[in-house]
């Protein structure tokens, strides 16, 4: 029986960036849907709603000698009791803590059979607090990760800062990944429209879409050697070297790959072969079909540290014809 | 009165059986303790018993006792009625008459699981913890590692293991002997937990699709690999001899007697069923074996002759939880639709 796969979206954020303010919104706000929201603390949001889960961050390491395999076994166990309700929903938020790895969560839909059958991961949105964002990249690397998973970018707080702040603020987030969508607000206020249901992960526009990457200048901060970067190819892929080239790239540097995701214009196949990856983690299926007069071309994406563009660009081409 | 697989009436026709469309996913199922009721826990906060007579009239559905949903059910074994647990963090006892008292309620946790021992203790999960309910007294054993993510107790009902990440742990209830904690230790997370019933193995589910079993006296332990999804449902027969496990196509027994089933294949026997096991559960006492598949095909086994039927073909909806009434001669299905069933296997 086929399921229906409810979309979930991942909520990411420093620490005071807006996280509380957006979910309370979710949560009180008139949008006739109905969402279920894993949050960490009870006590932060001010609803009282039968629909909000406590979770516990519970990552264990998969026995399966993969470091980079930690996956989030609590949401496992609660994605399971709310597909006992008999009151359906429209989604599913899962909130991370502040100093999270994405990592863990997002993995989590890659690899429970169970949670694959019955949800989908929809977009992995991370609130910037516009006014502290640069600071906090001096810190430590969870503000800059959490840029670099993103598909989708609330850069709140805008009121706080001035026009030139802001531009430095968002050059810096292009910088780091210039493939998540970014929507400026003040006080998380956002069309939900716009963050929830998106299908972000189903990486429709990455062939429409190629940022001009800005050079940075001569500074070594740790977050410059997180890039992303992108190769195309109008060849077709043989999808057998593909696949081989690919598992053994994340297997061998999927610690240092954040997000990788694709269409691929397989030889003689009539739909896009589109995958997405979170670290060592991969899922692929075939997408919308090649319609007449489409140009046939592939186009991969890797977010990451460490990226040599070249090793990448050799290795993908020798998966073509 | 007697069930006998290779009669051929048991393979040409379905036993008669009830079913009712109750409209919420089914989370757990149990007869009580004299095997007269039999409750469903459901999706919408119900909890539903019907007659085991299914020629006995229905009852209408009682108001729901939880908020949300009842993901744990037991017959009480200190009652006529059931105990049951929700996600409104409450574990309730509902009396013969359908009445319920609270016993336990922890604001925002979930009540996971329950298990009963017969001479009248509950043991609950609920987040890192679990709770042993008895006598009207609460008490609290952990934190575990983790969320405890199955529980059992002993033979003799004297301890409680714990299933989390990282292995099990073993309790022991006595008030009088304070005993520390047995840590039986192993990498991951295992997801579900069952004490064979002559007490000597611990037998988890693990999220990497394997089996762990645990030898408690001796505290070895051995690894059974190659299913190709988790293996959420585990049940001992009544002589220990066999245990039974989900996610596969045909009834799969690890045989237990003698040296043990280190080094040999599991029996496996029966029909193939539509899609895998979701849910298995050995007959109280004799040795049949009940298994529901996630296509909602229902069979029932014979390890004895190594027969199978079907006793409900797959509808598409997995079914979701078992239970055997005490005298062995009925069996409560339940699956995510929502569909209650009861089987009367006398013929």
């Amino acid at each position: 029986m086929a399921q229906v796969q409810v979309p979930v979206t991942v909520l990411t954020g420093y620490l005071g960036a807006g996280k509380t303010t957006l979910l309370n919104r979710i949560l009180s706000e008139q949008h006739g849907k109905k969402y279920a929201v894993i949050v960490n603390e009870f006590g932060e949001l001010g609803v009282d709603n039968d629909l909000v889960v406590n979770a516990d961050e519970e990552i264990f390491e998969m026995n399966n000698g993969c470091i980079c395999c930690t996956v989030r076994g609590d949401l496992i166990r609660i994605i399971e009791g709310l597909m006992k309700r008999k009151d359906k929903f429209d989604g599913i938020l899962v909130e991370t803590t502040g100093l999270a790895d994405p990592g863990p969560v997002a993995q989590t839909f890659f690899t429970d059979d169970d949670v694959k059958a019955r949800t989908r991961l929809d977009a992995i949105v991370t609130v910037v607090d516009a006014k502290h964002f640069l600071g906090q990249l001096e810190q430590g690397s969870e503000a800059l990760e959490q840029v670099a998973f993103a598909d989708v970018i609330l850069l709140n707080k805008t009121d706080l800062v001035g026009a030139d702040d802001l531009k430095k603020v968002e050059d810096k987030i292009h910088g780091i990944n210039p493939y998540a969508r970014v929507h400026k607000t003040e006080k998380s206020r956002i069309d939900l429209a716009a963050i929830l249901d998106k299908g972000a992960f189903d990486l429709a526009r990455i062939l429409e879409f190629e940022p001009d990457f800005l050079t940075h200048g001569h500074d070594h901060d740790h977050e410059e050697e997180v890039k992303s970067l992108s190769i195309t190819s109008d060849r077709p892929v043989d999808p057998d070297k593909f696949q081989k080239w690919m598992g053994a790239l994340l297997q061998l540097r999927g610690g240092d790959i954040f997000r990788s995701k694709g269409i691929l214009a397989i030889d003689g196949a009539p739909r896009r072969y589109v995958y997405q990856g979170v670290h060592m983690m991969m899922d692929s299926d075939w997408g919308s079909p090649w319609k007449e007069g489409d140009k046939r071309a592939s186009k991969l994406v890797f977010i990451g540290r460490n990226l040599d563009g070249d090793n990448l660009k050799r290795g993908f081409e020798d998966c073509l014809k | 009165m007697k069930i006998d697989l290779s009669n051929p009436a048991w393979r040409q026709t379905l036993p008669p059986a009830r079913s009712i469309a109750a409209d919420a996913p089914v989370a757990a199922c149990a007869f009580n303790r004299d095997g007269t009721t039999v409750a469903f826990a459901l999706g919408d906060g119900q909890v539903r018993r019907l007659p085991a007579d299914i020629k006995a009239a229905v009852p209408d559905a009682a108001a729901p006792l939880h908020k949300g949903v009842v993901l744990a059910l037991v017959g009480d074994p200190a009652g006529d009625g059931f105990v049951s647990g929700g996600d409104d963090g409450r574990v309730l006892r509902i009396a013969a008459d359908g009445s319920a008292t609270e016993l336990m309620a922890l604001k925002g946790k979930w009540i996971e699981h329950l298990v009963a021992y017969r001479a009248g203790a509950v043991a609950a999960s609920a987040g890192k913890s679990m709770f042993l309910l008895r006598d009207g007294e609460v008490r609290e054993f952990g934190p575990h590692p983790s969320t405890v993510a199955g529980l059992d107790f002993s033979k003799d009902g004297s301890r409680v293991a714990c299933a989390h990440y990282g292995g099990i742990t073993v309790w022991s209830l006595s008030k009088e002997v304070a005993l520390p904690p047995r840590r039986f230790a192993w990498q991951g997370s295992h997801v579900a937990l069952r004490w064979s019933t002559d007490g000597k193995f611990i037998a988890t589910g693990t999220q990497e699709n394997d089996i762990h079993v645990w030898r408690v006296a001796q505290a070895t332990d051995m690894r059974m690999q190659g299913y190709p999804a988790k293996v959420k449902s585990l049940s001992w027969t009544a002589d220990a001899r066999f245990l039974y496990t989900s996610s596969q196509p045909v009834f799969t027994a690890w045989p237990f007697s003698g040296k043990g089933p280190e080094g040999k294949p599991p029996l496996q026997f029966g029909e193939e069923g539509a899609g895998l096991l979701s849910v298995v559960a050995a007959h109280p006492t004799a040795e049949f074996v009940a298994g529901g598949y996630d296509s909602g095909e229902l069979q029932l086994g014979d390890i004895k002759t190594r027969r199978s039927v079907v006793l409900k073909m797959a509808d598409g909806s997995a079914i979701t939880c078992l239970a055997w009434s005490p005298d062995g001669f009925k069996l409560a299905v339940g699956n995510e639709r929502g569909d209650l069933l009861v089987v009367d296997l006398r013929r």
